[in-house]
Order: C-alpha cells, then sequence, then structure tokens
C-alpha cells in the first residue's frame, strides 16, 4: 500500500506553514523526515492524520491511500484506513485508563461496525484476547502492567509517554504509523527499545516515519529513505547518507539553498 | 429489635380494614379532601391524618423557591396525587415511547426489568432474590419495608422520627411531600448489626418506591452500617411530570449510613427532592448523588453533623443535556466539635444544557475544630451549554478549616484530536473525556451501576452530538 502526499499546502492562522510538500510512503518501509525546529514536521505529521486546526487551501492539495483521497475524511476515519501517529506531545486524559483508550481504540479500528444502532460492536477480539495482546506488547516494551491501569499520559514522565505511545502503535497495527519526536527525552536503552519496536512495526509491513530533527534514533533504525524540510518546503531526499550528512553539516547548506518568499 | 406495639386495626381512626386490590385513584388537583381521601385510603394512624392536613396548609401558604430553576410552569391542579400503584401498570409496553423503549434495548435490559422501569409491570420479578435478603435481614432484626407497610406495622418507630429532620414547613416541595406521600421505604437496622449487602429499592415487593412523592426514613442504630441504593441508571418513564421526594435519615453514635442514588427520569419531570441527613457523635453519612435525567432537578443532599468527630460526604454527579438544568449540590451544617465534611460535585453541560452548583457551608460556634472541604468542577462539551456556581459559606468560629476548590473546564480541541486519530468517534471520544472526568466519583459506585452509567452517558453523547 502506499500513502501519497501530493502538493500540500497549509496555514495555520494566515501563517503559511507547507508549501507544495508532496511524498510518499510505502509499507514495509522506514522513513525520516528530518529538519530544523519549526521547519514544519510537525504540523505535515498532524495534517496527515486530519487535525482541522490547519486550512488547507490548495485544491491541488492530495492525500491518498493507494486511489482514495483521504483529506476530506475526519482523524477517526483515517485511523480506521490505517494511519497512526505517535504524539510529540502526548495529551492527558484524566480518569481514561491506558487500557480501556486502547481496548476501545482496538475495537473502533478492527472492530465491525455495529448493525443498526446497537452499543456493542461485533467485537474485533473478546476482552481476554485483548488484555492478553495488551500485556503482552507492553511487557515487550518494559512497559509495567500497572501503568496500563493509570490514566492516559496522567502523572507519567517524558520518557514514559513516548513508550506509551510506541504501546499504542504496537498494538493498534496500523499500516503506516508517523513517530512525531519519538526519541526526545528517551535515555539510552529506552531509545534502543523503541528503535527495535520501529522494526518490528516495519517486519510486519507498517510503513514508518521518523520525525526528528537529529540523527540519535537513526543509528538504531536505519532508514530506507531519508527527506529534508526545511521552512515548509521539501529541500532535499536521499539514502541513510543524507542523515548522515546532516549529523556532521547541520542544516545549513539547505538554508542557504532555499529562498524565503 | 424491640417490637413496637403494633395494632394494625385500632389504631386507624375508622378501623378500616385495607381491602386486597383495591383500585383508588383520586381527583386531579388538591384539596383537604383528597388528602384525607388518600389517608383513609391508606388506614392510617390519625396523626398523619393531620400530619398531611398541616402539611397541606403550609404548602398553600409557601411561595415557590425564586432560586434555583424555573418553577413557574408546574401545574398543581393538573396532578393526581395519589393512584394506587395496582393502577399505574395498566399500560402496555407499546406505550411506551419509542425513545426510552429503544434506550432500553441499547444498555440490554432484561426483558422483566425493562417492563417494571416503563411503569408497564408494578413488580419486579426478583421476588426469589427478594425473600432471600429478607430473611437474612430479619435474622439480624432489620427492617425493611415500604413506607406505607412500614407505618401500619410499626407505627411508634415512625412516629418518633418521621418529619423530624425535614419539617412541612422546612420547604414548600416537602410541604407538598409530607401531604401527600406515598411509598418510600422504611429501614431500621438495630444496635450493631452491618448490612452487608447494599439494600436496593427494587429487591422490594411493593415496588411503590418508584412514585411522585415518595417517602423514605432510614435509622441506623449505634454502631450500625447499611448502604441503601435507588433509582437505576435506565431511564424511567413517567407521564407524571412532578416528583418531589423526602428522604430523612439518621445516623446514630457511631453508625455509618451509605445513601446512593441514580436518577434518570424522562426529561419532562420536575425532580425535586430534600434529603437529609442527621449524624451523631463519630458516625458517618455519605450521600453519592447522580443526577441525569429530568427537566429540572433541585436537590442538595445534607448532612447535619450534631455529635462530635461526626462526619459527612456528598458527592454529587449531574448531567445535563439539551433542554435539562440540572441546580445540584450539596449542604453540611456542623453543630459540633471536630466533625468533618466533604462535598465533591461533578457537572457536565451538553447541547445548550445546564448545570448549577449550589452548595452551604455552616460552621456554628460550637463546631470547634470542624474542618470542611468543597471541590466543585464543571465540563463543558459545547459553547452552548452553561454552568454556574453558587457557594454559600456561614462560618461561625475561628477555630476551623476550610478548603474550597472550583474548576471550569471545556473539552479540549487537543483531546478530542488525540482520541479521534485513535479511531474514537467525536461522540465516543467525548464520552469517553466525559466518563474519566466524572470517574472519581462513579468508581464508589456498585459495579453495575458504574457500568450502566458508563454506557448511559456514551448514548446521550451520541445523541447530543447526531
Amino acid at each position: 500500500m502506499k500513502l501519497t502526499i501530493t502538493n500540500l499546502s497549509a496555514h495555520l492562522a494566515d501563517r503559511q506553514i507547507l508549501k507544495d510538500v508532496s511524498l510518499s510512503l510505502l509499507t514495509g518501509k522506514v522513513y525520516a523526515l528530518m529538519g530544523p525546529n519549526g521547519s514544519g514536521k510537525s504540523t505535515l505529521a498532524q495534517i496527515i492524520m486530519g487535525n482541522p486546526a490547519y486550512e488547507i487551501p490548495n485544491p491541488k492539495s492530495q492525500i491518498q491511500i493507494n486511489k482514495k483521497n483521504i483529506l476530506s475524511m475526519k482523524p477517526d476515519e483515517r485511523a480506521r484506513q490505517g494511519i497512526f501517529l505517535a504524539f510529540q506531545n502526548p495529551i492527558t486524559v484524566p480518569g481514561v485508563s491506558v487500557g480501556n483508550l486502547l481496548k476501545t481504540a482496538y475495537q473502533s479500528i478492527h472492530g465491525k461496525k455495529p448493525k443498526g444502532n446497537g452499543v456493542v460492536a461485533n467485537p474485533a477480539l473478546s476482552v481476554w484476547e485483548f488484555n492478553t495482546l495488551l500485556v503482552e506488547k507492553a511487557k515487550n516494551l518494559g512497559i509495567p502492567q500497572e501503568f496500563l491501569g493509570r490514566a492516559v499520559n496522567d502523572n507519567f514522565s517524558g520518557g514514559e509517554k513516548k513508550k506509551l505511545e510506541m504501546l499504542q502503535a504496537l498494538t493498534l497495527k496500523p499500516k503506516f504509523a508517523l513517530f512525531d519526536e519519538i526519541d526526545t527525552g528517551l535515555d539510552v536503552d529506552a531509545l534502543q527499545t523503541v528503535a527495535r519496536t520501529i522494526m518490528d512495526l516495519k517486519r510486519q509491513g507498517t510503513g514508518v516515519l521518523i520525525i526528528t530533527h537529529y540523527q540519535r534514533i537513526l543509528k538504531y533504525v536505519k532508514p530506507d529513505f531519508v527527506h529534508v524540510l526545511v521552512n515548509g518546503s521539501i529541500v532535499a531526499s536521499g539514502g541513510y547518507t543524507l542523515a548522515k550528512d546532516i549529523e556532521k553539516n547541520g542544516y545549513k547548506k539547505f538554508i542557504g539553498n532555499h529562498s524565503k518568499n | 429489635m424491640a417490637q413496637t406495639s403494633i395494632d394494625p386495626v385500632g389504631g386507624y381512626k375508622f378501623g378500616f380494614h385495607k381491602p386486597e386490590n383495591y383500585v383508588f385513584k383520586s381527583r386531579k388537583g388538591l384539596s383537604p379532601e383528597i388528602v384525607e381521601e388518600i389517608s383513609f385510603h391508606k388506614g392510617e394512624p390519625d396523626w398523619m391524618r393531620k400530619f398531611r392536613l398541616e402539611a397541606l396548609e403550609i404548602f398553600y401558604k409557601k411561595p415557590l423557591p425564586m432560586w434555583g430553576g424555573d418553577l413557574t410552569k408546574i401545574n398543581f391542579d393538573d396532578i393526581y396525587y395519589y393512584i394506587k400503584p395496582t393502577q399505574k401498570k395498566a399500560k402496555s409496553w407499546e406505550d411506551l415511547p419509542k425513545e426510552i423503549k429503544d434506550t432500553y434495548d441499547r444498555i440490554g435490559i432484561p426483558e422483566a426489568e425493562k417492563k417494571y422501569l416503563g411503569g408497564v409491570s408494578a413488580q419486579y420479578e426478583s421476588e426469589v432474590v427478594y425473600k432471600s435478603i429478607q430473611t437474612t435481614l430479619d435474622k439480624k432484626g432489620v427492617i425493611f419495608l415500604d413506607m406505607d407497610s412500614g407505618l401500619a406495622e410499626y407505627p411508634d418507630l415512625v412516629k418518633e422520627y418521621f418529619g423530624t429532620i425535614i419539617p412541612p414547613h422546612d420547604n414548600k416541595f416537602a410541604a407538598l411531600n409530607s401531604a401527600t406521600w406515598s411509598g418510600g421505604s422504611f429501614i431500621y437496622v438495630p444496635k450493631g448489626v452491618h448490612v452487608e449487602l447494599p439494600l436496593q429499592a427494587y429487591f422490594r415487593i411493593n415496588a411503590a418506591n418508584m412514585g411522585q412523592f415518595e417517602r423514605t426514613l432510614i435509622i441506623a442504630d449505634e454502631g450500625s452500617f447499611v448502604h441503601y441504593v435507588e433509582g437505576c441508571t435506565a431511564p424511567i418513564y413517567t407521564t407524571d411530570s412532578l416528583h418531589a421526594a423526602v428522604v430523612e435519615i439518621f445516623v446514630k453514635k457511631n453508625a455509618r449510613v451509605r445513601y446512593t442514588t441514580i436518577q434518570n427520569w424522562s426529561t419532562n419531570v420536575y425532580n425535586l427532592v430534600t434529603k437529609r441527613m442527621r449524624v451523631e457523635e463519630d458516625g458517618v453519612g455519605e450521600w453519592i448523588d447522580g443526577n441525569i435525567g429530568s427537566k429540572l432537578t433541585m436537590k442538595y443532599p445534607s448532612v447535619y453533623l450534631m455529635g462530635k468527630g461526626a462526619r459527612g460526604e456528598v458527592l454529587s454527579i449531574a448531567y445535563a443535556g439539551p433542554g435539562q438544568h440540572q441546580d445540584a449540590g450539596g449542604k453540611a451544617v456542623h453543630f459540633a466539635p471536630n466533625t468533618t465534611s466533604k462535598i465533591t460535585s461533578k457537572s457536565v453541560s451538553c447541547g445548550g444544557g445546564r448545570t448549577s452548583y449550589r452548595g452551604l457551608i455552616q460552621v456554628m460556634q460550637s463546631a470547634r475544630g470542624a474542618k470542611t472541604k468543597v471541590v466543585c468542577d464543571a465540563l463543558l462539551i459545547d459553547d452552548a451549554s452553561r454552568s454556574d456556581t453558587y457557594p454559600t459559606m456561614d462560618i461561625r468560629t475561628n477555630d476551623t478549616q476550610i478548603e474550597h476548590e472550583a474548576t471550569v473546564s471545556k473539552i479540549g480541541d487537543e483531546q478530542l484530536f488525540y482520541l479521534m486519530s485513535r479511531g474514537l468517534s467525536k461522540a465516543d471520544a467525548e464520552a469517553m473525556i466525559v466518563n474519566g472526568f466524572i470517574e472519581p466519583i462513579v468508581k464508589e459506585l456498585p459495579l453495575e451501576y458504574a457500568v450502566e452509567l458508563n454506557r448511559l452517558i456514551q448514548l446521550e453523547m451520541e445523541g447530543s452530538v447526531g
């Protein structure tokens, strides 16, 4: 499967953030989206997921899964199409446990829609099966089982929140997973666990986009492709060597090359 | 307990023995004659007849409260004040409004229970369960009857307590209830007895507790414990437009009473309830009060802390959807030293609904070392909805510790986007946020109520969004 972004331009409160961005992701591949702070990386991820806060004025802008345009879809519909976003700043939901959120999410994405107007849909997995799955995935990530009963992103450390985003990605089995700065705030051990998990996802056939402004995580997950985003435009694309070049020389030459409007 | 003198026939003014299957429906409207008729048909002692008539006079004299919600549309002349319960089931399942039937189906309520809730059947088919519970209670000396039977079987005990913490002149609706009451529960727990299972109103054979003007009296003697649960999460459909109940609870020294209510009247009902607990030395009184249904609710469960070291707690949840106004909260009045109280209120307004927190904390001069804490949090789902806070504090001693916290929040776009990115529809995401918001109170409910309440909130959110 292929996720294709074509001529994507985006505004937030009259400020243009993305300019004619085009790129595509294939399932089973790992991509890195690099760029300095404020270049529009997070915006791109938010728009792929369907955040309604952004305006997309250009009628030529498209986001497609295979041939299906998903640009008019709501975030939940996009999730059901197989898109997942790990948030840079995961949002707190007081009183809702991690387990409850994931059970509901799994059912929403993988369960059959209920017939008529019944509340209880045909479950994709029984409660028992789902719990077994969740506990196993948590164990793989070194997340204490006790965390599953605590409220979503409430009183967790930065690193723990990132791991919980990772747990969601693993459990929900997306076709395309976007990781927005999943590497910040992680110690080396956690970073390696996250990297290993991304490789697991890749092996399962998920297309992965790693958004980062530095190269640290890419030592552990070798991307198949690297794109560089500066001032809302893709200014360079290439293989892993591009990431290594950025580590050495920074973004200077890309910023210089890019004409500001 | 010591048997009170029981002489059911001799105690009645008319020496009248209540015939079985007697069907009686009063005329619409209120008058001393109608109140006399009610008392006559119930075969009550003379003191109760007089009590009712005096209450009626008070009802006539008292003005409607000028605060709270809009009560001007209540037509007191267009109400049947007494219908014998047997007549209430003369209605078929098919007559119920479609929304109500659909909701029962969607919550997944068993058929027998549905008919009971819908008012089609006056009896819930749980007689077997009821009987085994009743046997256990009998062995411990616990009395658990409907209020009418309580008065008939234990007139002296009832007379000692009835109307003493909520006298008819307390407010107009307490007066109305005092004049016209029917049904409700009567509970007496003897000294030192702990009732392990929650007593639930619908385990009683006579299901008159769902009446319009029910009256409940609970006496927990020294060192005893009881948890009483009334109402249910499924919507209670009634064509009656006014529900004015009175609940009086006596918590003796070292005793503890927890009273849980989940109110989900259909949205044509004015729900105006007076609830009060009197807590003696080192006793604990707890109200858990959930209001989901009704057109207007005005209800402020109160704890009167009379003995030193007494504790009182009110947990209140209110949900107001389109066209609804929930004016709810709690009151704590400290009379004795080292008494503590806590009021926690969580309200949710949605689709133009309105919630108000109204509370009173009063600490008398005699209540040195009293501690009180009020926390009220309001959640607004959209811009059309409204929430207000009316806290009153009247503190007459310096030696006291008072905390008050209030927050109003709106469901954030970020929270919605986050949950929707996990595949949840907007309605499901909102319901999840709401359920998370009320979770600290819901976890205090018996499990089946908690589960049903969560599902119900989800249904309400779907309805208000779609």
